[in-house]
């Protein structure tokens, strides 16, 4: 494999893992939404950002963000 | 007898348990404390490492090869992924399904060793120092940080569940448990940030 | 009743364990919060001598302008280290370890802090970080002054790493400490006892706590990034390598001037509390003198930037910084308007713990107005690194946090011990002191205006006459503390015996015996007023008397009370 086409898998499955991931998240923010309780609510900010990650780790390998875009890879 | 033991005895105790609550919401307030006082430490390397970018003449500094977000995405995906295994693991527990619970949380923590692999590689393969730039000394300083509190956390679910597996917890009173996915939870996001400034900025 | 409904049912309140057995684990490995304070009393007494003996050895040196008694290295050592020292071992661990452990618990009624264990082993961390700071002598001890700037930092002797390591253990102490201590005030408190129901000196822990357990993180990311660099070279501050070593500047005063606060609110929460016991009168603005303790240790996280003024940071960072440091002088001051309202038209008892209150009142507004010389601008490019800055940081430290912590070791040696401090040679302690130190710090002001810089062994020779005062005046604070030291020592064996409550107050820690039992409370009674108002019966419901009582001082009470 050329390393032009490893990064491609890489992008690849990182896109489709970020996917899963970020839903899994987001779902359990939303039904845990009036749950009381100080974990609870620690677990929701975190996954939340985690979901956040998520979106980043899709903007960087889809390459609309990041220095490699500017860099042209 | 301590509170930590009341798990053992206590189980149809209706004072017990409302002892082990209190103990719990204390000992819950202490962690996410201290947690908030690791944010800071890695908000210090972080405000550095800014700091240094802004005040260098030329980015990156000659010599450095920035690293590539490709295997970095993978990893990242794998450490997120690890979240969700914890996560699922706990829902188990909670419902009772502990052979489930087991093996969400082994996957869990083999994900957690394949994110350090996947570090180690990155380690061996960046074009750059920890000394020999600026660069060099923010990446594998907050990365290492980062890495060292990953391999604890590793430990310490790896711990919990030698606990579970000994009946130190029940479906009531697993305060431990909750640590350590608060932990787990708060590691995979210091990586959110250290991917975004390290391979995305 | 609606009392009934106040006073919710705790079970922790209610669980006390089996009282520890053997010498070990009731003395030296206790876990018991007021053993653990008087540990952190002890040791850092101990401290505070070595550091004191340290500046005078400064003091001597600078009796002459072109002084010999030591070399410009040792010079340069000692006063990093009585810097570092005094900061980081003596008030910082008496302040928060030592009174915050003994007293707060008890003020708020609990039986021990959220996490002993943890508590124990901060206590245990802070020996061994003396122990470290000061061996640093053997093999070249810090001597970049206990801000430690690179590059000279950088290049000291080995005895910088050694400080950036016994540093970094005293600061994992001390956020442990905070974490611990914050979740006992939150968790903790007697039923009943709602935030405005605390005693001050709790809000100033509370206050203090949430610093303690935010900022010195920071500080311990500066101090691993110098020890790294100075051990392995990596590039963090060193300009040659692409470093910078106004980013230092930034992450250490980040931590540090929260620091100060760290180390004056628990002397503001001691004033809080004797002013109105000895005043008779309960406390003015209450709740004014609560809100500004949060008030400074949130500011107090914006205003970091003040000490680098002159640093050559970016240039536009002054304005706000100096704005921004004008107004946290405002909550302080609110602070001293309302002790001095509150000695107002009181009946006034004059025991020495009143005395260094009162005079703390004195010395620390003075300190604190010369800071808001320092926070001009302007002036502040005249004062920096000179003595101008040594006599307020002096003011501040020692005629406040030091002023402070000793009204305290006076008001609450009694429940300590269960006997009292000599009171004729503590109005002597006091008066030595108070004068002396006057005498030593008060001719650096104009010390530093005229033109005398910080941190040299020999200076012009203009400076000789008053610099021989001031260094006259610090050997009278010497036999000052003496004083203090052979009067506790004395008075915890042959001290008249002190009931539960000699002074007469109000707060919790008086309504159970002197010293007292391992559990503090019988029963953790309910709390249903704030504690200042000394014509009301007392706001408690459900205490059981305390063992000895043996009646002590009385004080007199406000006319047509009972």
């Amino acid at each position: 494999m050329t390393e032009q086409s490893l990064a491609f898998v890489f992008r690849g499955i990182a896109i489709v893992g970020a996917i899963l991931v970020g839903l899994i998240a987001i779902y359990q923010v939303r039904n845990d939404w009036t749950t009381p309780g100080l974990d609870i609510q620690v677990s929701k900010l975190l996954l939340a950002l985690m979901a956040v990650g998520c979106v980043i780790v899709i903007l960087s390998s889809t390459g609309v963000i990041g220095w490699q875009t500017r860099a042209g890879y | 007898m301590t509170a930590a033991t009341i798990a053992h005895e206590g189980h149809h105790d209706d004072h017990a348990l409302a002892l082990y609550r209190e103990v719990a919401d204390i000992r819950l307030l202490g962690f996410v404390l201290f947690l908030i006082s690791d944010c800071v430490l890695f908000s210090s390397f972080i405000f550095a490492y800014i700091y240094m970018r802004d005040a260098a003449p030329v980015w990156p500094p000659t010599g450095v090869g920035l690293p590539d977000a490709n295997l970095a995405a993978v990893n990242s995906i794998i450490l997120f992924g690890s979240g969700a295994t914890m996560h699922f693991a706990m829902e188990n527990w909670k419902h009772g399904t502990e052979i489930k619970f087991r093996r969400w949380m082994v996957a869990t923590i083999v994900l957690g060793a394949l994110f350090l692999t996947g570090q180690g590689w990155e380690y061996t393969h960046i074009n750059a120092t920890w000394w020999g730039s600026t660069f060099g000394a923010a990446f594998f300083t907050l990365t290492g940080m980062h890495g060292f509190h990953v391999f604890c956390g590793i430990i310490f679910l790896i711990v919990l569940l030698n606990q579970t597996l000994s009946g130190v917890y029940n479906k009531k009173q697993y305060f431990g448990l909750v640590a350590g996915t608060l932990y787990w939870h708060f590691v995979d996001v210091i990586w959110v940030f250290l991917f975004f400034l390290f391979y995305v900025w | 009743m609606a009392v009934a409904a106040e006073v919710q049912h705790s079970a922790l309140a209610e669980h006390i364990h089996h009282a520890p057995k053997s010498f070990i684990n009731r003395y030296i490995f206790t876990l018991d919060h007021k053993i653990i304070g008087l540990q952190y009393m002890i040791v850092g007494s101990l401290f505070f001598i070595i550091s004191g003996l340290l500046a005078e050895l400064i003091r001597v040196q600078l009796l002459n302008s072109d002084g010999r008694f030591l070399t410009p290295e040792h010079f340069n050592e000692l006063y990093s280290v009585h810097g570092s020292s005094m900061v980081w071992l003596v008030i910082i661990p008496l302040a928060t370890g030592g009174f915050g452990n003994f007293v707060m618990p008890l003020m708020i009624g609990a039986r021990d802090v959220a996490f002993p264990w943890l508590n124990a082993a901060s206590f245990w961390m802070f020996p061994p970080a003396g122990l470290i700071l000061f061996s640093s002598f053997l093999v070249g001890a810090p001597d970049a002054g206990w801000t430690e700037y690179p590059p000279v930092s950088l290049q000291g002797p080995p005895g910088t790493s050694m400080w950036c390591v016994a540093i970094f253990l005293i600061g994992i102490s001390s956020t442990l400490t905070g974490i611990n201590f914050l979740v006992t005030m939150l968790k903790m408190r007697a039923p009943g006892m709602t935030f405005t129901r605390m005693p001050l000196f709790v809000w100033a822990q509370l206050a203090t706590a949430v610093l303690n357990m935010v900022a010195t993180t920071a500080l311990a990311a500066a101090l691993l990034a110098l020890f790294l660099e100075r051990t392995f070279g990596i590039p963090f501050y060193d300009p040659s390598h692409g470093g910078s070593p106004v980013m230092w500047q930034h992450m250490f005063w980040f931590y540090s001037h929260p620091a100060v606060y760290i180390m004056i609110l628990p002397a503001f929460g001691v004033i809080s509390e004797v002013l109105p016991t000895f005043a008779r009168k309960p406390i003015f603005g209450y709740k004014m003198i609560a809100f500004s303790s949060i008030a400074i240790a949130l500011l107090g996280f914006m205003v970091w930037a003040h000490h680098m003024f002159t640093s050559g940071m970016t240039p536009w960072l002054v304005l706000p910084f100096m704005i921004l440091t004008f107004i946290i002088a405002v909550p302080t001051g609110i602070k001293i308007f309302s002790w001095v309202a509150t000695l107002w038209g009181g009946n006034i008892r004059y025991t020495t713990a009143m005395l260094f209150a009162v005079g703390f009142i004195a010395t620390f507004t003075f300190g604190g107005i010369t800071g808001i010389f320092l926070a001009a601008v302007p002036a502040d490019y005249q004062e920096h690194g000179t003595y101008f800055v040594v006599a307020h940081i002096h003011y501040v430290l020692f005629g406040g946090s030091v002023f402070g912590l000793l009204a305290g070791a006076y008001y609450w040696f009694p429940k300590m011990s269960g006997r009292l401090l000599n009171e004729f040679w503590g109005h002597v302690h006091f008066w030595i002191t108070f004068v002396a130190f006057n005498v030593t710090f008060l001719p650096m002001h104009w010390l530093g205006l005229l033109g005398m810089p910080r941190r040299v062994p020999v200076y012009d020779p203009q400076f000789t006459d008053w610099n021989r005062v001031a260094s006259i005046g610090s050997f009278f604070l010497v036999i000052g503390m003496a004083v203090f030291f052979i009067n506790v020592i004395w008075s915890i064996k042959h001290g008249k015996r002190a009931g539960p409550n000699p002074w007469n107050a109000r707060t919790l820690e008086w309504m159970t015996s002197s010293p007292p039992p391992y559990y503090n409370f019988v029963k953790v009674p309910g709390v249903l007023h704030a504690p200042y108002e000394f014509d009301q019966p007392l706001p408690y419901i459900g205490l059981e008397p305390a063992e000895n009582v043996v009646s002590g001082y009385k004080a007199p009470m406000p006319a047509g009370s009972h």
